[in-house]
């Protein structure tokens, strides 16, 4: 999963950057509106993190201008007005959902993860497909109610076919959202990353939950 | 400093002066040209009458000239006395002995039985006015002869009159525009009094002399006194809100400090043993800024419609529990406004909607409708939000409303949103009541008075 962190505060930023780097996520950032706008529409972002107050251009004028030009991932915000005609209108601008500063990464990360599932569809933590379960909250996997263990990449591409399952995802597009900006990128790794994801959730290749289509990319089955 | 508009008193006394004085010229002029009519018929008339008295007395001599053959009038025989008299005729004139030396130069020649006025002058340049008159007269041998029999009077002792007149006029009239100003003076001063005395007591007010505006005010001003008392009541209020928010912050934040100062002292700096101090000064500020969030002013002077501010907390809190699908109901009874500020009302329903949506387990319905009283003239407002959660126990309602007030109460950041949803009522003079909804949860309802 691809995140965008728009805060002006550089060490709210920093810790912003690292924790969700930790909890798995290629994470881009922006240290002003103008270059976080940028960020929105150029990059192929799944969810972005934004401050509402930010030097050059406010962060709800970049949430408008995303909007505006049919960027539709979620956006979470941060306000240190807890107020509610600063949530209202940050709501209103684009923005679907709110964290007042101070706050917990805690509470952020469920809130981005908690938008990501919707933004597939899903309105559960538990997401599953056939005999994979995954939980987004505790980042586990199960396969027929056994744990599996992942590392954070293998986890991170699961999850990201998992929360569309049912659609066709490129090579191309895991490429973009499982690294960042300025990573040397190589889909061939991809092919070698799902095939040793195929080999933990499947040893003995009863469920084959990771389809191929050739040419196309790769699927999980919905269900 | 901005150059100052003129003055209420100034701008009313300059338009009455140019009305005065435009309706004091027309009068004067309307009753100088009638007294100019008047002046002029009079003296026609005198004319007329000499005319007709030569008339009467004129006879033909042998010569066919036509004379008159007594003077009753004396002024005719004295000459220069500015009447005068000439009979025109084919064999011959006669003139007034007043009339000789004087040049008389009356130059219309009517026809017999036409009649003609005219004005003219004298060799010395005395303005003159001339009747004549043409006759026919019938000689004894039944032949007829035309003739013009003539009268002119000086117009010098009317012109004098009527300059006497026009004087006293002027001056009756001066006069009169002069008192009516005096008293138009005097009457602005008595109109405008009210408005000094606002004037001082708002510098009493400023001065620290007064609290508010006394009573006792004429109609137009009684609305922008009560107003005035009102947002100055809803100062004062908010200052001492700060006030209290200010204190209440320091002290809480004294105990936490002392424990981090004790823990110091006895060489406690591990980051795990300052952590729980820190997070509580972290909530207690959290908390103190969620209550000097509203203005609270309540001395908003504009209705504020309620139907788009809770509409757009309807679309805000569908975004924010999209993943608890709620049926989120809005009923606004139509043209519901409040003269609330806009802030205020956002955070009031807000913080009401958030915690309903919070507790619900599926539904939340909100209701806002005008509430009317006889001797308000602008209606009041109820808002009523309900879920359908497990409801809030009459024993914990006055609590739950009190919570997180009082300073040293440990504060938890939850649970926050209905006490500052009953300062917020308060400070707009309303109330706020818990109970239980039709729903099955809990039933907040919200009565703000109208004026």
């Amino acid at each position: 999963m691809r995140l965008l962190v728009l805060e002006d505060e550089p060490a709210l930023r920093e810790m912003l950057v690292q924790q969700f780097r930790a909890a798995g996520f290629a994470v881009d950032q922006a240290a002003d509106g103008v270059e976080g706008e940028f960020a929105g529409q150029e990059y192929p972002i799944d969810v972005a993190v934004v401050d509402l107050g930010l030097p050059r251009l406010s962060g709800l004028e970049a949430i408008r201008a995303w909007r505006k030009a049919g960027r539709s991932f979620p956006v979470l915000i941060l306000t240190a007005r807890d107020s509610w005609q600063e949530k209202v209108s940050g709501l209103d601008a684009g923005a679907d959902d709110y964290v007042t500063k101070p706050f917990r990464f805690e509470e952020v990360l469920a809130r981005v993860q908690a938008l990501l599932r919707r933004s597939g569809g899903w309105s559960q933590p538990l997401i599953t497909c056939g005999a994979v379960a995954l939980d987004t909250r505790a980042q586990e996997v199960r396969v027929a109610g056994a744990p599996v263990e992942l590392t954070a990449f293998e986890y991170r591409l699961l999850e990201y076919l998992m929360l569309r399952a049912g659609q066709v995802v490129s090579k191309a597009e895991l490429t973009e959202k499982l690294y960042e900006q300025d990573f040397e990128r190589d889909s061939n790794t991809i092919e070698v990353f799902i095939g040793r994801l195929r080999r933990k959730l499947d040893p003995e290749d009863r469920h084959q939950p990771i389809e191929t289509l050739r040419g196309r990319g790769y699927r999980v089955a919905r269900g | 400093m901005a150059p100052s508009a003129p003055s209420l008193r100034f701008r009313l006394l300059l338009t009455l002066v140019v009305l005065l004085l435009i309706a004091a010229a027309a009068a004067a002029f309307a009753l100088d040209s009638l007294y100019r009519n008047l002046g002029l018929r009079a003296l026609e008339e005198v004319l007329d009458a000499q005319v007709m008295a030569l008339v009467s007395t004129a006879e033909l001599d042998g010569e066919g000239k036509l004379a008159p053959q007594n003077l009753a009038e004396p002024r005719l025989a004295t000459p220069g006395s500015g009447l005068y008299a000439e009979i025109l005729g084919s064999q011959g004139s006669w003139r007034s002995p007043s009339a000789v030396g004087s040049g008389l130069n009356l130059a219309a020649e009517p026809l017999p039985g036409e009649r003609r006025l005219e004005h003219s002058q004298l060799a010395n340049g005395t303005p003159v006015l001339g009747l004549s008159l043409g006759v026919r007269w019938e000689t004894e041998d039944e032949r007829t002869r035309d003739f013009v029999i003539r009268a002119a009077q000086s117009l010098v002792p009317w012109h004098r009159e009527l300059l006497r007149v026009r004087t006293g006029l002027a001056t009756g009239f001066l006069l009169l525009a002069l008192l009516l100003l005096g008293g138009l003076a005097v009457a602005l001063r008595f109109a405008l009094e009210p408005l000094r005395r606002l004037e001082g007591e708002i510098v009493d007010i400023e001065a620290g002399r007064r609290e508010s505006l006394g009573t006792g005010w004429p109609r137009e001003l009684a609305g922008v006194t009560g107003n005035l008392n009102v947002l100055l009541r809803g100062e004062r209020k908010r200052l001492e809100r700060y006030r209290a928010t200010l204190g209440n912050l320091a002290h809480s934040l004294k105990t936490p400090l002392a424990a981090m100062l004790g823990l110091v002292e006895r060489g406690e700096v591990e980051p795990a043993a300052l952590a729980p101090q820190l997070e509580r000064m972290q909530a207690i500020v959290q908390h103190q800024l969620k209550r000097a969030v509203f203005g609270g002013s309540g001395a908003t002077l504009i209705d504020q419609p309620v139907g788009e501010p809770l509409e757009q907390l309807r679309s805000a809190l569908a975004k924010v529990y999209a993943g608890k699908s709620i049926s989120l109901a809005v009923a606004v009874a139509p043209g519901t406004a409040y003269p609330v500020d806009a802030g205020d009302f956002l955070e009031l329903a807000g913080n009401l909607m958030d915690n309903a949506c919070k507790y619900c387990r599926g539904s939340v319905a909100v209701r806002a409708t005008p509430w009317t009283a006889a001797d308000w003239r602008r209606p009041g407002l109820v808002l009523e939000v309900e879920d359908d959660g497990k409801g809030i126990e009459p024993a914990e309602r006055a609590h739950v409303l009190e919570r997180g007030v009082r300073a040293d109460e440990s504060v938890t950041g939850q649970g926050i949103g209905l006490s500052v949803a009953r300062e917020i009522a308060a400070a707009y003079a309303g109330t706020i009541e818990i109970g239980e909804s039709r729903l099955g949860g809990a039933r907040v309802c919200v009565r703000l008075p109208g004026r």
